[in-house]
């Protein structure tokens, strides 16, 4: 029977088992060097928001609703309009922004700083 | 020379930030350090697959999935834990996960069975000593071959083994002593028995 201690010496000497030759690139390409989408999944949900939208309209005024269009936009238009001109509403919202950027200050959370760098970083790649 | 002077894999493979500071850098944002612990572990993940699933396309997969397992869950790392003994239990269980899958579809060997293949002592005969040794590990029941595999890439840290294994250290113990065992016996040309 063979030595004990030959038999570790031996078991350590082994060499390792060569990998095939793609699968560290294949490892890095799956994981930390994975290409980033060109679109994130907001930006897909914005696009086809946009794109159901733009459709829409196309075929609302093919099939003639030109004035359908119009009064849409005017019923839209009005709206915001009545929206801004109340009071109690644009005090709501100033309040929210105002409460908002109180937090951020306190917090040290800066969403808006945060979302530049985030579009920095991507421009940069 | 003694064979603890013989430093063991990892060991060597310990050069530059330590794998926990690497992990630290991959999770702040820097995909380098996780490529220089791919660089460090890929072998050895590879090599520990390869001897359990004994195919070399399985065996690549089984450490794709490993690696990618270990990115997705970088943050379930514990700052204190070794990585090496995180990343080989996360491929021993892709390894065990393709094993029940052949379980399921055909009847390939199967944990806790020895090889079919018979007389690796023959086989033996004209190969050089690695592949000799490397055909006697083959041979083992695969609670031993894995046990014996791991020995080698972590060396005497039979705590670390029975984490990878998830067994108590006892029976890790007692595997590695059967399967030097039977390892003796094989290279030393004596019959080999299961126990």
């Amino acid at each position: 029977m063979m030595d004990p201690d030959a038999l570790d010496r031996a078991l350590f000497a082994l060499p390792l088992e060569e990998p095939p030759a793609d699968l560290r690139a294949a490892i890095l390409t799956s994981t930390a060097f994975r290409p980033a989408p060109p679109f994130s999944v907001f930006e897909v949900a914005a696009l086809g928001a946009l794109t159901a939208v733009i459709l829409w309209l196309v075929v609302l005024i093919a099939m003639g609703g030109g004035g359908l269009f119009l009064n849409t936009l005017s019923a839209i238009a009005a709206t915001i309009q009545s929206a801004l001109t109340n009071v109690a509403l644009l005090a709501w919202l100033t309040a929210g922004a105002a409460t908002a950027f109180w937090l951020s200050i306190f917090t040290g959370s800066q969403p808006f700083a945060a979302v530049a760098q985030r579009f920095g970083r991507r421009t940069s790649r | 020379m003694s064979v603890l002077a013989e430093a063991p894999r990892i060991e060597r493979l310990r050069a530059g930030p330590e794998d926990g500071e690497l992990v630290a850098m991959t999770l702040r944002g820097n995909p380098e350090a996780f490529a220089a612990l791919v660089e460090r572990y890929d072998r050895a993940v590879y090599h520990l697959a390869y001897r359990t699933l004994h195919d070399v396309e399985d065996a690549r997969d089984a450490t794709q999935e490993a690696f990618f397992k270990a990115f997705r869950s970088l943050r379930t790392f514990k700052p204190g834990a070794k990585f090496s003994t995180w990343i080989f239990a996360i491929a021993y269980h892709a390894c065990c996960d393709r094993l029940n899958r052949r379980k399921r579809y055909s009847s390939e060997e199967l944990p806790d069975r020895a090889d079919a293949s018979a007389g690796p002592e023959q086989q033996a005969i004209s190969l050089d000593e690695a592949q000799r040794l490397r055909t006697a590990i083959d041979s083992l029941p695969e609670k031993y071959r894995t046990v014996i595999t791991l020995y080698h890439l972590q060396g005497r840290q039979y705590e670390e083994i029975a984490k990878v294994l998830d067994l108590p250290m006892g029976t890790v113990k007692t595997h590695l002593f059967r399967a030097k065992e039977q390892l003796r016996r094989l290279l030393g040309g004596a019959e080999v028995t299961e126990s």
